[in-house]
């Protein structure tokens, strides 16, 4: 049977509609109101604003801690896009070509961290870098590296440092599968077409894996450069609270502490504006650094 | 005939997410007034009465206590409870919303009285409170420890809890190695350091997360001891070269001391409020700064034999008498309260001196009512009665009051430069530096 014109405007008012509204809704509202809030001195408890202009836009190039907070989230950005795609790559690759028989075990294992909550993490690893209880430095002194040892969190020069390690941790599970997808999809015969050509399997991972899962590679260090961008607040907020004296602070975790703590809630809404904006920017930088031709063999 | 019920079911489903999306975003603004039950006409208290308190280290059994005597005494008002540990983050939607709760008691994180009074949120209550009398006939406006705080001259919270900051230590550690008890800046000194000698520990401990338990534990009373409740004043609303006076600087030279002689626990930048109390309980530490809420705040970790001892922290110098600033949790009414007779009503009905006692036994801590005698009680914790009785002798005890508190604007950055200062990262110089800007961006 042909559907009619109207059959099919309908079918696809059906479908796009309610996502669209729900899109409005939670995401273009807040959006939008995010932006008018941030022309307003409201300190986000009372019904009582006062439209200022750009008198925020002015506070926020003046402020002296918000460089600070846009350097610290391009290191999280920096460090644990390394960190994760190159261990999610090492597992990925070990998990899928060296034939392992624990593969389904460590995939597993590997995936863990992914399936627990954010602030769980970061709780867990508070007490892992506790200065005299925690794992860190009794493991330190176990292996007799007492000098080594410091209170991890609590110093104006580790405390960031230290917050790489339990990002990295959580995140490699999810784009070791996602990179394992792509390399279960290369097909055998480039290994062995590569082989008979005498590729080491070094050569055989950049000639061959790596360019077959740039797809892959490329979406991964987006997903992990947006959800750093806006969400390493978490692990700042729950291990550091961005201290001391704002040696952690992120974009997002300052945004907090101004919009709630400080009660400055349309500064919070400013910095909001601009986490967008950097984001934005970066995601289209990187769009253009990652632009490569599909490879097909 | 199908075909046109699904179009119109089509039609509808669009409408009705049409709908919910208007709903959502149409503003909810109600007008106050518009509930119809508010009491008071004709002198009757009745209605609804919603009170939002916070529950955090008093706990929540005084409240319980007076709210269900207040219903039997006004059988005709029910009250509606707004309480726990997160309420005001739950109720901050509804004062946004000006649709506020009628009394409010203004204690824990996410409230500020500060903020409340700048932006409206509470009811004027200087001509009221001049008539309110206690139990035995006395005004209450002349029967509280500690003033309301005022601002620009008028009266919108009444100071309900009287809380102190101090510095507690294990008496039974004491007694047994034979430490002394500090009763200056000085003897403190002497003692963290026979301390860390003797019991190999980092003496001090505070919490790096919240510099505020520092600023508010030790920095207050050893400005109220330097500089008595002017300089206090000018340091909590950043008075222009307040903070870099030599009296500050003199104060924050002591902090620079504890931090090069090693009195700091090394991990303390890292610790929140719990883990650092945590680490006081498991004598890993000899000294902490808290508010009376400590014993009962960590109820559950408390270990055996362990006997909480309280001193208002000792950074007076040699000679002068140990200084406290109060710390007050107040009562209120909003502005836009439903049933302000009814609240009215309850504030008069909790202001007692037996409420008074009952809120030392219940919490631990003190109403801030004079003439409530403690010492009979022996359901107070001795630890208060103590405390109690060296708060009401001038000889030992100055009382400094502050204005009101330091606005989080000011309070936040201060706080983190005191870290690094505590840190060794700053000198006690590049401190006040950082501190008298803040207080001029403060200012600005």
């Amino acid at each position: 049977m042909v559907q009619s014109k109207k059959q099919k405007y309908t079918f696809l008012a059906f479908c796009l509609l309610p996502t669209f509204i729900m899109f409005a809704i939670f995401t273009l509202y807040p959006l939008f109101s995010g932006l008018y809030y941030s022309f307003f001195d409201w300190s986000g408890s009372s019904h009582v604003k006062e439209f200022i202009g750009f008198d925020n836009y002015i506070k926020l190039i003046n402020d002296s801690i918000i460089p600070g907070t846009i350097i610290h989230d391009y290191f999280l950005v920096v460090t644990k896009v390394i960190g994760i795609m190159i261990l999610a790559m090492f597992f990925a690759v070990a998990l899928t070509q060296l034939k392992i028989k624990e593969a389904p075990f460590y995939r597993i294992v590997f995936f863990f961290p992914n399936i627990m909550s954010v602030v769980v993490i970061g709780i867990l690893w508070t007490f892992i870098y506790n200065p005299s209880l925690g794992l860190v430095n009794s493991g330190l002194e176990y292996l007799g590296l007492d000098s080594w040892t410091r209170p991890w969190l609590g110093s104006e020069k580790w405390a960031l440092p230290s917050l790489v390690l339990p990002s990295i941790w959580a995140g490699i599970g999810l784009f070791m599968l996602m990179l394992m997808g792509g390399i279960a999809n290369v097909s055998k015969s480039y290994y062995e077409a590569a082989e008979i050509d005498g590729a080491n399997e070094w050569q055989q991972f950049w000639k061959v894996t790596l360019p077959l899962v740039w797809p892959q590679i490329k979406i991964s260090v987006l997903y992990i450069v947006i959800t750093t961008l806006n969400g390493s607040f978490i692990i700042v907020q729950v291990m550091t609270g961005g201290g001391p004296n704002n040696a952690t602070h992120v974009m997002g975790s300052y945004l907090y502490q101004q919009a709630f703590v400080q009660y400055n809630f349309g500064y919070g809404a400013t910095i909001g504006v601009m986490i967008l904006i950097l984001s934005l920017i970066t995601v289209l930088i990187l769009q253009l650094l990652m632009r490569k031709e599909k490879v097909e063999y | 005939m199908s075909e046109l019920l699904k179009r119109r079911g089509v039609l509808l489903f669009t409408a009705m997410l049409l709908l919910v999306f208007a709903a959502a975003c149409s503003s909810d603004d109600k007008t106050s007034g518009e509930s119809d039950d508010a009491g008071g006409e004709d002198g009757k208290i009745s209605g609804e009465l919603e009170i939002q308190y916070f529950v955090g280290g008093y706990g929540d059994s005084w409240w319980k206590e007076v709210i269900s005597d207040f219903e039997d005494e006004y059988p005709d008002v029910e009250v509606v409870e707004q309480a726990g540990p997160n309420i005001n983050d739950e109720m901050r939607s509804r004062w946004v919303a000006n649709d506020p709760p009628d009394v409010v008691y203004i204690d824990g994180a996410g409230s500020s009285e500060t903020q409340m009074v700048e932006d409206g949120q509470l009811m004027d209550l200087t001509d009221w409170v001049q008539d309110i009398e206690l139990e035995g006939g006395d005004k209450l406006i002349d029967s509280f420890i500690v003033d309301p705080g005022k601002f620009d001259g008028d009266i919108y919270t009444l100071p309900l809890v009287f809380d102190t900051w101090g510095t507690w230590y294990d008496k039974a550690l004491f007694e047994e190695k034979d430490y002394e008890v500090p009763t200056d800046f000085d003897s403190f000194m002497d003692s963290m350091e026979k301390i860390k000698d003797k019991e190999g520990i980092d003496p001090f401990v505070t919490s790096g997360e919240h510099p505020y338990y520092f600023l508010r534990g030790m920095l207050y009373p050893a400005f109220g001891a330097a500089g008595g409740d002017e300089l206090l004043a000018d340091v909590i609303t950043g008075k222009e070269g307040a903070w870099t006076s030599d009296v500050v600087l003199d104060t924050m030279k002591k902090v620079e001391k504890m931090q090069k002689e090693g009195m700091f626990d090394s991990g303390l930048g890292a610790l929140n409020h719990t883990q650092s109390q945590m680490n006081f309980l498991l004598h890993d530490n000899a000294y902490i700064p808290v508010g009376f809420w400590l014993p009962n705040e960590m109820e559950n970790d408390i270990p055996d034999g362990f006997d909480f001892g309280f001193i208002p922290s000792p950074m007076q110098d040699k000679g002068e008498p140990y200084a406290i600033v109060p710390d007050l949790r107040p009562l209120a009414i909003a502005e836009e309260a439903k049933n302000p007779e009814a609240a009215k009503a309850f504030i008069e009905f909790a202001f007692t001196r037996d409420y008074a006692m009952s809120f030392s036994e219940h919490t631990g801590a003190i109403m801030n009512l004079t003439e409530v005698d403690l010492t009979e009680n022996d359901k107070v914790p001795g630890y208060l009665t103590e405390a109690n009785e060296m708060i009401n002798d001038p000889d030992q005890v100055q009382i400094y009051e502050k204005p009101h508190p330091m606005s989080a604007d000011l309070e936040t950055p201060v706080g983190d430069a005191l870290m690094s200062l505590m840190l060794g990262n700053m000198t006690a110089e590049e401190f006040t530096e950082a501190a008298e800007k803040a207080a001029a961006d403060y200012r600005d």
